[in-house]
């Protein structure tokens, strides 16, 4: 029998009828494996151009999944990026030869986006200079492939911080620009990409552009949250600030509704540097808030404080005690929430980074935890991200999801300030068309550990009901990755998809960038 | 002698989503089918909306090549003998009604596995560190072939589960199934549905649809009664109460032995050693016995285990039985009275349909199908079921003790 060949992007004629699978496109959505074409030519090239190109088994192995562990892929062969001129003979040979590239930085997405199905894997971590700094502006000039934690620990040298980057910060600084990336402080800063001033990009075709909101603006606005679609990010030049210590203050809830509700509260009107929310369940519901210097705190606490509907740790432990007692089918689940207080709080305020009660550096301290607590090796984290009018309602379905398939998971919520000249940005980005102002995003994390192990596609299972959700709401994700392919054309429509997918055909006439993520 | 990474032995859709796992992770893998390929399988070929969404994530949109006439199914009617009839539309939409021939040879192809066809399995000895297999191509030559690890896709009458356990067929009641294709005269059976009868005069699994132009007449029955009686008795009640008027069936008729038991009380059989079994060889089936869903899931779920193991070094028995825990415990789901009755483990809503209905209707139809279970009575099968349903409720898993 014949399989026919359907173009990518391309959505083939469904000869089962019309209403099967209602809202999903008929569209392979794990990706088929690249057979290798012309790959011999094409390396040949390479290697004649003094690259070099590893293709055995073990070099390849270490690639073959991502954080999220779903997906597996091997490339035929793998690059270490050195620099742009490097990247752009790579783009342009493989172009000529249509060899798929797939481009991989902290390798930190979660549904096989840094996974290369064949073709070549370029390794941006070759790439992680600091390669200026201006204190006057406070601007930092850093390569692509830089990791977040190199980029703190550089700048600590010179009282510097970044502005915010994800809280796992094994990420890469260009994934990051390409995808979003989302901190404590991003309700009042916007997200990590929003803080790139300018970029050096290879194109697809193999060219090296600067770009800007004045220099190459499609470009710039194509690339920022773009899913690695257009370009791959060699150079950013983002916005960087005076390191300051943290103030950080826990309140306490019951009820997911009156902590957003506060958490929303306290974003619109500014009054802290951080916000958060991070839960067990829907059990212990702390929101975070945190203050970059002893004047807004003090702020906070006269003003706000009484305003909020959360309590103390006392007040709260009493509340627990008074649910749990006569329930005592839940105590498992009491002593799994006493035994998580034990190991993570002092986890989130360790003696050695505090000094006369504030926290020094959070940083190092939050990505610790992170990866202490949450790490694993199948990082599960779906989100959705909507606008404050449905965020409640879609955290409520979506943690309604998690109790059907975990018996522990934790909520991480965060508000993101929109900023409305980065409109063409969030275009084809998780930041949802219908937010304004501020975008809220909540991470829904099953708790794993290694005595018990889902299947992979248990897991898949669980993303793809919480996809579900944000479907059917008109919501969007939020993610360390990019999106599976049949969600963005369910959330974001056809229309806004099409354009993208011409606009892509243009600059990348072979598709042959990060396929599969989107298109 | 050929070494390779994984050799899977039938080439199913098991097959064809554990290839898929094996592959996308860089391991050789090599899939022995005893026929020639494409090959013929026995099917009704309706799919579950959660198979369908399988088969396109990991394979794409299906050809046309690879579906029936009609393409699609709308859900599940449910015919009683007391005349009520309840139609049950899947969730989600329409399903593909696959020609398993085509279907499953396009799966495989999609996986990428490297296929050698007209080979038969003779032999499996697992000597520690890999498996020895012993094959015959048609023609009679014999060849050797070794692998790490060997999955056991070969559907209800398992070479490989008969190798690691020859005396489990002996222990489980074996069922015919058999279909005969029929002209059609007259039928107001509706074509968009798979329609089952709860009757116990019928057998123990009887069934009606539409394909390429003819009806299928199904009939399942313990083995060892009469293909030919049992159809007979089928053909002529649905002439006589719903009216179907056939021509007499075409000669292409058939059947094949099935394994109806092992997921309604939770005793599955998933290998030993460096044998892994998946699908149905490894007893799942859903209500119904629509078994491609959990054929996919599972056999994804095999292959998995796999490369967790090739790839982290874990003991693949482990760490096969700890992952396949979810799908024994959806597909276990399907027959538990107790989620029948409080829960919606199946993909199409049989509660609301039942709820729509007349009270008396009602009545009719839940005695109706208490004298239908009363059919499998002799299979001792009450207490492993309402056993197995405790657990569930209290532990909230089905016990692994009773695995294989």
């Amino acid at each position: 029998m014949e399989i026919p060949v359907i173009e990518k992007g391309q959505l083939p004629p469904c000869p089962v009828a019309a209403d099967a699978l209602q809202g999903i496109p008929r569209q392979q959505t794990n990706a088929g494996l690249w057979h290798g074409e012309n790959w011999r030519s094409f390396v040949g090239e390479l290697q004649a151009a003094g690259i070099e190109v590893r293709e055995d088994r073990g070099s390849r192995g270490i690639y073959v999944t991502d954080a999220g562990g779903l997906a597996h892929g091997l490339p035929h062969g793998v690059m270490l990026a050195q620099d742009a001129q490097q990247v752009a003979m790579l783009m342009m040979k493989a172009q000529h030869y249509r060899i798929p590239v797939t481009t991989r930085g902290g390798g930190l997405t979660t549904e096989g986006e840094a996974v290369a199905y064949g073709g070549m894997l370029l390794d941006m971590t070759g790439m992680c200079h600091l390669l200026s700094v201006d204190k006057k502006a406070l601007t930092a000039r850093v390569q692509g492939g830089m990791l977040w934690h190199r980029l703190a620990e550089l700048l600590r040298i010179d009282g510097l911080d970044y502005i915010s980057a994800p809280l796992n910060l094994a990420s890469s600084v260009g994934g990051t620009l390409g995808v979003g990336g989302i901190d404590v402080n991003s309700a009042r800063y916007g997200c990590s990409a929003d803080q790139a001033l300018a970029l050096q990009v290879v194109t697809p075709t193999g060219d090296i552009v600067e770009c800007s909101d004045d220099q190459n603006v499609e470009l710039f606005q194509r690339v920022l949250l773009g899913y690695g679609q257009f370009g791959i990010i060699t150079e950013a030049t983002l916005k960087i600030r005076n390191y300051t210590p943290m103030r950080m203050h826990y309140f306490f809830y019951h009820s997911l509704r009156a902590a957003i509700d506060d958490l929303m509260m306290l974003d619109q009107r500014g009054v802290c540097d951080y916000t958060g929310i991070l839960t067990l369940m829907d059990k212990a519901i702390t929101l975070l808030v945190g203050f970059d210097t002893p004047e807004r705190e003090q702020d906070f606490r006269h003003i706000m404080i009484s305003r909020l509907r959360g309590c103390r740790e006392k007040k709260f432990a009493l509340r627990l005690l008074g649910y749990y007692l006569p329930r005592p089918w839940r105590w498992r689940q009491l002593r799994f929430l006493l035994r998580w207080k034990q190991a993570l709080f002092p986890d989130l305020l360790p003696a050695h980074h505090m000094q006369k009660g504030v926290l020094h550096d959070r940083s190092a301290v939050f990505s610790r935890a992170v990866w202490k607590h949450w790490g694993h090796k199948h990082m599960v984290i779906p989100d959705l991200a909507a606008s404050k009018e449905k965020f409640i309602t879609a955290v409520e379905r979506g943690n309604a999801v998690c109790k059907k398939y975990f018996p522990y998971y934790t909520l991480y919520c965060v508000g993101i300030k929109l900023r409305p000249e980065h409109q063409p940005h969030y275009e084809l980005s998780a930041i949802p068309p219908d937010a304004t102002g501020w975008s809220y995003g909540c991470e829904f994390e099953p708790i794993l550990d290694d005595e018990r192990h889902y299947s992979r596609d248990y897991l898949q299972s669980f993303k793809n009901a919480i996809y579900d959700i944000g479907v059917d709401m008109g919501t969007s994700y939020y993610r360390f990755g990019g999106m599976m392919k049949a969600y963005i054309r369910r959330a974001l429509g056809d229309a806004v998809v099409d354009k993208h997918l011409a606009w892509k055909r243009a600059a990348d006439p072979a598709m042959i960038l990060n396929r599969d993520v989107i298109f | 002698m050929r070494n390779v990474d994984v050799i899977i032995v039938g080439a199913s859709l098991a097959a064809a989503a554990a290839a898929k796992r094996l592959v996308d992770a860089g391991f050789e893998t090599l899939i022995l089918e005893r026929l020639e390929l494409p090959r013929h399988k026995i099917c009704s070929g309706i799919l579950s909306p959660r198979g369908y969404r399988f088969l396109l994530e990991n394979f794409g949109p299906l050809p046309r090549a690879a579906l029936h006439d009609p393409t699609w199914c709308r859900g599940v009617t449910f015919h009683f003998p007391s005349m009520v009839s309840m139609p049950m539309d899947f969730f989600g939409g329409t399903t593909p009604h696959l020609h398993r021939k085509y279907s499953d040879y396009w799966a495989i192809q999609r996986s990428g596995a490297e296929v050698h066809d007209q080979t038969s399995v003779v032999a499996l000895s697992d000597k520690g560190t890999h498996v020895a297999v012993s094959a015959r191509r048609q023609g009679g030559e014999t060849v050797e072939y070794g692998a790490r690890y060997v999955i056991g896709a070969d559907g209800p009458s398992s070479v490989v589960r008969k190798a690691i356990y020859p005396q489990y067929d002996k222990q489980i009641p074996w069922f015919f199934v058999g279909q005969k294709f029929h002209d059609i005269i007259h039928c107001p059976l509706d074509h968009e549905y798979f329609h089952f009868w709860f009757h116990p005069r019928l057998g123990h699994y009887t069934w009606s649809h539409a394909r390429d132009g003819r009806q299928i007449v199904g009939v399942g029955f313990k083995k060892g009664d009469s293909f030919h009686d049992r159809h007979r008795i089928v053909e002529a009640y649905l002439r006589e109460k719903h009216d179907v008027q056939l021509q007499p069936a075409a000669p292409d008729h058939e059947g094949c032995a099935e394994n109806f038991g092992p997921s309604l009380i939770n005793r599955y059989v998933f290998g030993r050693g460096n044998m892994l079994l998946t699908g149905q060889s490894t007893g799942f089936l859903n209500m119904i016995g629509e078994g491609m869903s959990c054929a996919l899931h599972s056999g994804a779920i095999a292959g998995e285990a796999v490369v967790e193991s090739l790839c982290h070094n874990q003991p693949v028995q482990s760490v096969y039985r700890q992952m396949i825990a979810s799908e024994v415990r959806r597909t276990s789901d399907q027959w538990n009275p107790l989620m029948i009755a409080f829960a919606k483990p199946h993909e199409a809503d049989f509660p609301a349909a039942l709820l729509a209905l007349p009270r008396e209707d009602r009545i009719k139809v839940l005695r109706d199908i208490w004298r239908f279970v009363v059919l499998y009575k002799e299979f001792n099968w009450g207490r492993q079921i309402m056993a197995s349903s405790l657990a569930r409720l209290f532990t909230g898993r089905y016990p692994p003790q009773r695995w294989l």
